[in-house]
């Protein structure tokens, strides 16, 4: 399924994050949010709350896939690892952002 | 969708509660880690989970969502729908058993036509590949559908194109095993072997048993005729059988079911075909002439289409017919299937059509009945409804919420149906041999008719098509409603199902009116045929059908047995429609009469009470040798020579012009002109046709000339002389009498077919106008019920009783003036369909007409009675002071 065609700018965001946060490799919901936050310098701020139904779409589509493990803590969590279509996913995502943020940025610039 | 999703989404299904508490613990560690976060900010115990909590917002919401990605909400609304329907059924249970009760009532019939239907055309026989099984004849130029000779087939078996194996098999007949009737069938020795059947007790025919005429005699008997004629006793193998007077050692038993590959005429006994010139009557098949009388069924190679096949017999039969006459050369062929009793074509769906269509009527109706009383409920939760459509229900899911109900009820109504089905069935059967004649039960077999995989799938689409078609036009009409004006509170205004629900019921009456009418034409068909007038005396009249080698000896022992008062033979049996017919010509006149032909002893006049009216009967010695002489029917002289009376008749010449299809040697080829010395009264050659056909001419025959039947006049009760006869022949001729049977009651087996007919659309018809009356009833009373504030109003005004009587009455008979003339209608072009099927059939009985217009015309007043009166009796006051 490409994902080409124009879609709800917040939730491709979302999406995208996730995506690329997981390039890293496996993490749970919890960090997902704070590596976020940390990396984006707490720009953007996760909505906790729309961040689960995210992973377990993410999840369906078969871009990432998850596994009950142990936390650092020694707790169970669900880890969320990328997959190889997840993967090639990613590529598409970041291009078109990267051509979507260019675009706007000329709009902004030149308009 | 893919992979992974179908996964998850099955996982989610199947594993629900595990997959739930997978979620809630996810999403329990996340704020335990963000709590965590907090406390290590230096916030309190408390204080952290709350700010943990405010943080991700509503747990419960976010799960929703989560389980909405998982996609298994149609699952979970279909749940939601089906425990909602339980509970409102539960609430109003006499509406549910209603319900049940009339769709099981439709269903059931339908079944019981299915699974015969399946029995006969559907269900394959149980034997080795079944669908590769074909049977093959060929048609000549003429017209004539032609089998193959025995050096024809041993021919064709070892080099044809199209099948793999072939085995032989000669027709069918009836001969009589220790007084037990039994279908007996001559076969090539590789019939078992090639159908993959083998025996019970003993073995089956091998094909050593029929390598050459003259081997030791043999037969096989059926699973079901060993227990019916030997008590399922073993050691009948290796008794000896007499079939047609001839011992046969019994060698095997076959396997339980099996009975041929014909469930019409299941065979009882198999024997080799080389015993034929033993067996049979016929010309020798191994002799020097051998007749074409060899029935080949073969097993397509894999690979071979019908239609291939076809091409290549067809090539086959002209090739070996190359040699013949012009009109005998092969010009098509038949390539039929043996998979089944009836092979699947269009002239047995045609035959099948009006049964179905009838009992879908029924269904219809039922269902019809069904729609109307979930309208009337519709009213009743229009509320309900209003309320849930005004609160943002999609109309699509109430729409799947109704059906949803409906369908329950269909299911429900299924399993009561198969209930339903199996006694109609089991009721049927015994009905039917109760009815019957009784010399017809020995020769009628049903085909085992159990319930299998295709029964089930008929029963579960059917109920769901039912249900869906009985619910669909409630659920869209009751959430049409608007919702600006229930949002006002006002619940009852555009809700207008009326016209719908006069619609389905003008549909019953029609459906009513078309089966009523068919069962009155039948049973007047029925009536008219019982009342037919032979014009041959019937009742003290013994019919025989008797072996030829042994008819001398039947002869003897019957002119001599005492209660026998007289005996005659005749080429056909009277009332029998099968005389055949014969061209005709006066020597004055060239063009040709069609005329029946029977060759008769000169007692034959006497015996059937038929007077010779002018001329003389044939003398012994005409009979003896055959002579050119012939005697006319009254009808028959008076087609010759219209103008003319018929004593005028006697000692002219008639030129007999043979057909060309007649065989050279044929008996009625002996003679070009013959001469008329008597003209007898008329009588009837056979009941089939409305008026009965008795144009015919009867030629001298001996008495114990081959190929005929006998007759006996007896004294004293016939069915005791008929049994007398039976015995004291079995003593004195064993195994000469195929057949026995009273005159009479082969007119009660003529008649029975219709009276049968009559009986099921009868009672099909009388279960529709039962099913319409309800349903009426209902629209009427619902009716009364919506007009109640008008009637009370033009009460109040000074309308009288009489005048809202005749209010609701008009309302009824509105309905039956359309469907009464529809269903007549819709009655007269499906007798102009079928009347060329069953001559005995008008198309257009007035009387039938008007006894069904009166009968579903009184029905309707009688539906619209009540509701009446209680219009009738509304107390304008009560009414109008209640909104």
């Amino acid at each position: 399924m490409s994902r080409r065609e124009p879609l709800d700018i917040l939730q491709g965001t979302l999406d995208l994050l996730i995506l690329r946060t997981l390039q890293t490799g496996p993490q749970h919901g919890w960090a997902i949010s704070e590596r976020i936050e940390q990396i984006s310098q707490a720009v953007l701020e996760v909505n906790q709350g729309s961040l689960y139904p995210a992973l377990h779409r993410l999840e369906h589509r078969g871009w990432i896939e998850a596994e009950w493990g142990i936390s650092d803590l020694g707790k169970r969590a669900r880890f969320y690892r990328l997959t190889a279509a997840g993967r090639r996913q990613l590529d598409l995502e970041t291009e078109s952002w990267q051509r979507l943020s260019v675009a706007i940025n000329r709009v902004l610039r030149l308009a | 969708m893919t992979l992974s999703d179908l996964r998850l989404r099955l996982r989610a299904l199947l594993l629900h509660r595990r997959v739930d508490a997978e979620l809630d613990e996810e999403l329990a560690f996340h704020l335990e880690m963000q709590a965590r976060k907090h406390r290590a900010a230096g916030a309190g115990d408390a204080d952290a989970q709350r700010l943990a909590r405010a943080r991700f917002g509503s747990t419960a919401l976010v799960a929703d969502q989560c389980r909405d990605t998982r996609g298994i909400g149609f699952v979970e609304t279909l749940w939601q729908d089906v425990r909602y329907a339980v509970r409102s059924f539960r609430r109003a249970p006499a509406f549910a058993l209603t319900v049940v009760g009339t769709i099981a009532l439709g269903l059931g019939l339908n079944t019981a036509v299915f699974t015969i239907f399946n029995a006969y055309v559907l269900k394959p026989f149980a034997v080795r590949d079944p669908h590769s099984l074909y049977a093959f004849e060929w048609r000549s130029r003429a017209g004539q559908w032609r089998l193959l000779t025995w050096p024809e087939y041993e021919g064709f078996r070892r080099d044809n194109p199209v099948f793999s194996e072939v085995f032989a098999e000669r027709r069918q007949f009836i001969t009589r095993v220790d007084g037990h009737t039994a279908y007996t069938q001559l076969v090539s020795g590789n019939y078992f072997r090639m159908l993959g059947v083998d025996a019970a007790i003993g073995r089956v025919l091998e094909p050593s048993d029929a390598s050459a005429p003259g081997r030791e005699p043999v037969a096989v008997i059926s699973h079901a005729f060993w227990q019916r004629a030997f008590g399922a006793d073993p050691r009948v193998i290796g008794r000896t059988i007499l079939v047609q007077g001839r011992p046969c050692e019994v060698i095997g038993i076959a396997r339980e079911g099996f009975a041929g590959l014909d469930f019409a005429l299941p065979r009882d006994i198999w024997a080799p075909i080389t015993l034929s010139p033993q067996l049979e009557d016929d010309a020798n098949l191994f002799g020097p002439d051998p007749p074409r009388r060899v029935g080949i069924v073969g097993r397509l190679k894999p690979g071979v289409t019908v239609r291939t096949a076809e091409a290549a017999l067809l090539a086959w039969a002209e090739a070996a017919t190359r040699t013949f006459a012009d009109d005998d050369k092969a010009a098509g062929v038949l390539v039929e299937s043996r998979a089944t009793s009836v092979p699947l074509r269009p002239m047995t769906m045609l035959a099948f059509a009006p049964i179905m269509a009838a009992f879908a009527m029924v269904l219809l109706i039922a269902c019809a009945n069904v729609a109307n009383m979930m309208l009337a409920r519709g009213m009743a939760r229009q509320r309900e409804i209003g309320i849930r459509l005004t609160l943002g229900a999609e109309r699509a899911r109430l729409v799947r919420q109704l059906l949803t109900e409906s369908v329950l009820l269909a299911l429900p109504a299924a399993a009561v149906g198969f209930i339903a089905s199996r006694v109609t069935i089991d009721a049927a059967v015994r009905i039917m041999f109760a009815t019957l004649p009784t010399e017809f039960t020995e020769y009628i077999r049903v085909a085992p008719l159990p319930p299998d995989l295709r029964v089930f799938a008929f029963m579960l689409v059917a109920a769901i098509a039912t249900g869906i078609l009985f619910g669909l036009a409630p659920a869209l009409q009751t959430t049409r409603s608007n919702i600006v004006s229930m949002a006002r509170g006002d619940f009852g205004s555009d809700f207008g199902p009326a016209r719908l629900r006069r619609a389905l019921v003008v549909a019953q009456i029609t459906a009513s009116v078309m089966l009523l009418i068919t069962t009155a034409v039948l049973v007047r068909a029925a009536q008219r045929l019982s009342r037919v007038d032979p014009g041959v005396r019937t009742r003290d009249i013994i019919t025989f059908d008797v072996r030829d080698p042994q008819r001398a000896r039947v002869v003897a022992a019957l002119a001599a047995h005492p209660i026998v008062v007289g005996l005659a033979g005749t080429s056909t049996i009277p009332l029998d429609g099968n005389a055949p017919q014969v061209a005709v010509a006066t020597m004055d006149r060239p063009e040709l009469v069609g005329l029946r032909y029977r060759y008769v002893s000169p007692s034959y006049f006497d015996l059937f009470d038929l007077p010779i009216l002018s001329g003389r009967t044939f003398t012994a010695e005409e009979g003896e040798a055959g002579a050119a002489v012939a005697i006319l029917s009254e009808a028959a002289a008076a087609r010759l020579w219209p103008d003319q009376p018929r004593r005028d008749a006697v000692g002219r010449t008639l030129r007999v012009v043979p057909d060309r299809r007649t065989r050279s040697g044929a008996r009625i080829a002996r003679f070009q002109t013959v001469q008329v010395i008597g003209v007898a009264r008329d009588a009837a050659t056979d009941l089939d046709n409305n008026e009965p056909v008795s144009t015919i001419v009867h030629f001298p025959a001996s008495l114990t000339a081959p190929g005929s039947g006998l007759v006996a006049r007896v004294t004293g009760e016939a069915e005791a002389a008929r049994r007398t006869l039976d015995a004291s022949l079995a003593i004195a001729a064993p195994g000469a009498v195929q057949e026995i049977h009273k005159l009479q009651e082969f007119v009660s087996g003529r008649v029975y077919p219709y009276r049968a007919a009559s009986w099921v659309s009868g009672a099909v018809g009388t279960l529709a106008l039962l099913l319409t009356v309800s349903g009426l009833y209902g629209v009427l009373s619902y009716l009364v019920r919506q007009r109640e504030k008008e009637i009370s109003i033009r009460m109040a005004l000074g309308a009288n009783r009489a005048a809202v009587v005749s209010l609701v009455i008009m309302q009824s008979l509105r309905l039956a003036a359309i469907g009464l003339p529809a269903g007549a209608l819709f009655a007269v072009g499906a007798a102009t369909l079928f009347a060329s099927k069953f001559m005995i059939l008008t198309t257009f009985d007035a009387l039938a007409y008007l006894a069904v217009a009166l009968t579903v015309l009184a029905a309707c007043l009688a539906a619209s009675l009540f509701p009446a009166l209680r219009a009738a009796r509304l107390d304008p006051m009560t009414v109008l002071r209640a909104d």
